[in-house]
């Protein structure tokens, strides 16, 4: 029951913020009575998700609920809004202004405050339709939902390359997800019987009598699928645009949550495979990721704008994740999308700050960030330490995991691939905050201001990587 | 007795493919497109006739639905997002019409042999529904990739979505009337959305061309420097 709330409170919060329409006060209010509740529901949830009364039961199969792993996928969604909600509290006032001020002549037009607040509550509200659901046919309904409440987003500053960035996420993702679509189809010609449906906990039960052949077609379709949204390559092509362009809380959600989300697709598929397609799945999975890690690490180090850069550093990460799962440790997955999470919540949010502050997303025209905005500059150079896996990163451990865990050749290549893009990003992050600099603009002054978050959140990824680093240690002896 | 019809049904649904591929006035296509989704309502109450002794009023609903929605609906909001961007044909395709006629024809064939196997026996009503479906799904694709016109890709995608659906009816696969409804209300705000956007790509590039959407990028040469938004910001 408290699923089927969980769902239906930030959508309801959706539409009365639609309906405030230009009462500030109103939206404000709605828009934070919906995300604050859906903290509460999730915390309930969290702390007892075998509780009958945190399951949706729909003609006696469970429809709706959380497992060892969705769990802390929904609590890093919930977590990640709530963070972003308070920085959007803050920077959207400025945001208006800074833009009011600078198109005083155009008629252009950004999304208004109440669209904002309900299209972020309904992304919000599908993103936890597709954790929660139990169904695959109603995952798919749910994550391609989160790509169309999503777009509007990516399109928050209506100019021509935020538009076309919407049109390639809407296209690219619609037909990638749609490919999956077609991967649950051959899942169903899979089964055994006619009668066994799509629910997810009844396949994995009868996982061994799957018909294999159509099973592995089924797969490859729903990895290609899955994979298109969640940004493996080659089909990540729809990824930097969308992140470089949408506004940076925005990119924050997309990177740090909605990734999550996709790739719980491709874990729900290989969960239910057959034990003799175990070892195919699990090579494609290792393929795919380090291809992803490849193309990152050429890409990155051609950047010239700090926000695809960090887009791609989510491709890379993704892939990283990819490989984990297909490695089998499946703990250590969930610990690194959880830092990678937090720690580009926070790249993000300094990035959309930076953006504010200097007016550009080009590496060559920000410098001096250190005399600028100082402490957004020390933040920025120890948040691109800490993604790129430094310790005390959770990162560093995860990923020194998985080099563990790996066969020599991969460990070798996987590492070999992090050092060239720790190489990259911390070149393009030096030549950011050092180099001449003017003196500070009023804009910079008040882009300054937003430090808090940032750093609290840093210091929480610092927190739980130390832990991390003693749990580890721990495991040694 | 109806397995006959349905063969005639399924054929005529991979007649439209072949028009849909060769044809260049974007209205027609949009009829064509129409007609397939009629089709898919038609067939999809035939086989659950086929499979079911009883009728069940869910299946009548999920089936007027869908032949409601992309019979009608869908079809709709493409033709008016034409007149409002002021469009009627596609011009320089990618991929010329004779081309793109003998990639689907052949594609159809390949499908016919692929699907002759015994691997299909006993899960399909007729020899034709799987590969109708298969080449209506390339269809589609190719729409997508070889158009210049970006609500001729929208249209693509709408031929793909039928083409996963055409499937799912030939395989007799049923994956419940909530899934089924999620999946229709899905395509239908994604058509919606994709028209209220090619309304403001339109007024901001004055064309419709997908080619020119591709200012973003990394391969681009001479690629321009990131957009700068504001000059002076407050």
């Amino acid at each position: 029951m408290i699923a089927m709330l969980l769902i239906l409170l930030p959508l309801a919060a959706a539409a009365g913020t639609y309906l405030a329409g230009k009462r500030q006060k109103l939206v404000q209010l709605t828009y934070g009575i919906g995300i604050l509740g859906t903290a509460l529901l999730t915390g309930i949830v969290a702390a007892m998700p075998e509780n009958p009364l945190c399951r949706f039961y729909f003609r006696g199969e469970w429809a709706l609920g959380v497992d060892r792993i969705s769990v802390v996928i929904l609590i890093l969604t919930t977590l990640l809004f709530l963070l972003v909600s308070l920085h959007i509290h803050r920077w959207l006032p400025m945001e208006m202004a800074a833009h009011a001020a600078a198109h005083h002549t155009r008629m252009t037009a950004l999304l208004r405050p109440n669209h904002l607040g309900a299209f972020l509550l309904a992304f919000l509200a599908m993103m936890l339709l597709v954790i929660l659901a139990r169904n695959l046919g109603l995952f798919w309904v749910a994550l391609e939902a989160t790509t169309l409440v999503s777009a509007p987003l990516i399109a928050f500053h209506r100019s021509q390359h935020s538009l076309e960035a919407m049109w390639k996420y809407l296209l690219i993702c619609s037909v990638g997800i749609a490919l999956a679509l077609f991967g649950t189809m051959l899942l169903m010609a899979a089964t055994p019987s006619a009668e066994d449906g799509l629910y997810f906990d009844h396949l994995k039960t009868i996982s061994d009598s799957l018909r294999p052949g159509w099973f592995q077609t089924a797969f490859i379709f729903a990895l290609a699928g899955y994979g298109t949204k969640m940004g493996l390559a080659p089909f990540h092509t729809w990824l930097p645009d969308a992140h470089s362009e949408a506004p940076g809380p925005v990119s924050a959600l997309l990177s740090g949550a909605l990734l999550n989300c996709a790739f719980l697709g491709i874990i729900r598929f290989h969960e239910i495979a057959p034990v003799q397609l175990r070892g195919f799945c699990s090579q494609l999975l290792i393929a795919l990721g380090l291809l992803s890690l490849l193309v990152a690490a050429f890409l990155i180090l051609r950047q010239d704008d700090y926000k695809r850069m960090l887009a791609y550093s989510s491709v890379e990460h993704m892939g990283l994740a990819a490989i984990l799962w297909g490695l089998g440790a499946a703990e250590i997955t969930l610990f690194h999308l959880g830092g990678h999470s937090l720690i580009k919540m926070m790249l993000f949010l300094l990035a959309g700050d930076l953006l504010l502050g200097c007016g550009t997303r080009s590496i060559a025209s920000v410098g001096g960030l250190l005399r600028t905005m100082p402490r957004h500059a020390w933040l920025w150079m120890a948040g691109i330490f800490f993604i790129c896996g430094t310790p005390p990163s959770p990162l560093f451990v995860t990923e020194w995991m998985l080099v563990q865990a790996a066969p020599l050749w991969l460990g070798g290549l996987v590492l070999t691939l992090l050092f060239v893009i720790f190489a990259g990003m911390s070149w393009i992050a030096l030549k950011m905050i050092g180099g001449p600099a003017a003196e500070p603009t009023p804009a910079m002054r008040q882009a300054e201001r937003f430090w808090l978050l940032p750093a609290v959140i840093f210091a929480a990824a610092c927190g739980g990587g130390l832990w991390l680093l003693w749990q580890c240690n721990m495991w040694v002896r | 007795m109806s397995t006959e019809y349905m063969d005639v049904i399924w054929i005529v649904l991979l007649a439209a493919d072949l028009v849909l591929a060769g044809s260049s006035r974007l209205f027609h296509c949009i009829r064509i497109v129409a007609l397939q989704g009629i089709l898919l309502g038609v067939l999809m109450l035939l086989s659950h006739g086929l499979s079911a002794e009883t009728f069940a009023w869910q299946t009548v609903l999920t089936a007027l639905i869908q032949g409601g929605i992309k019979g009608g609906l869908l079809p709709f909001l493409l033709i008016r997002a034409v007149r409002r961007a002021d469009i009627r044909r596609e011009l320089e395709p990618f991929i010329g019409y004779s081309l793109s006629l003998t990639v689907i024809l052949l594609m159809a064939a390949a499908a016919l042999v692929f699907c002759r196997g015994d691997w299909l026996a006993g899960r399909t009503h007729s020899f034709i529904a799987v590969p109708a479906a298969l080449t209506t799904m390339m269809t589609g694709l190719l729409l997508i990739v070889a158009r210049r016109k970006a609500i001729t890709q929208a249209m693509g995608f709408l031929v793909f979505e039928n083409g996963i659906t055409a499937f799912g009816i030939g395989m007799n696969l049923e994956s419940g009337f909530a899934v089924e409804m999620g999946i229709l209300l899905d395509v239908l705000v994604l058509v919606f959305i994709m028209g209220i956007t090619l309304f403001h790509i339109n007024r901001e590039f004055e064309h419709l061309d997908a080619d020119k959407l591709n200012e973003l990028g990394d391969l681009v040469e001479n690629q321009p420097a990131p957009e700068t938004n504001r000059e002076t910001a407050i």
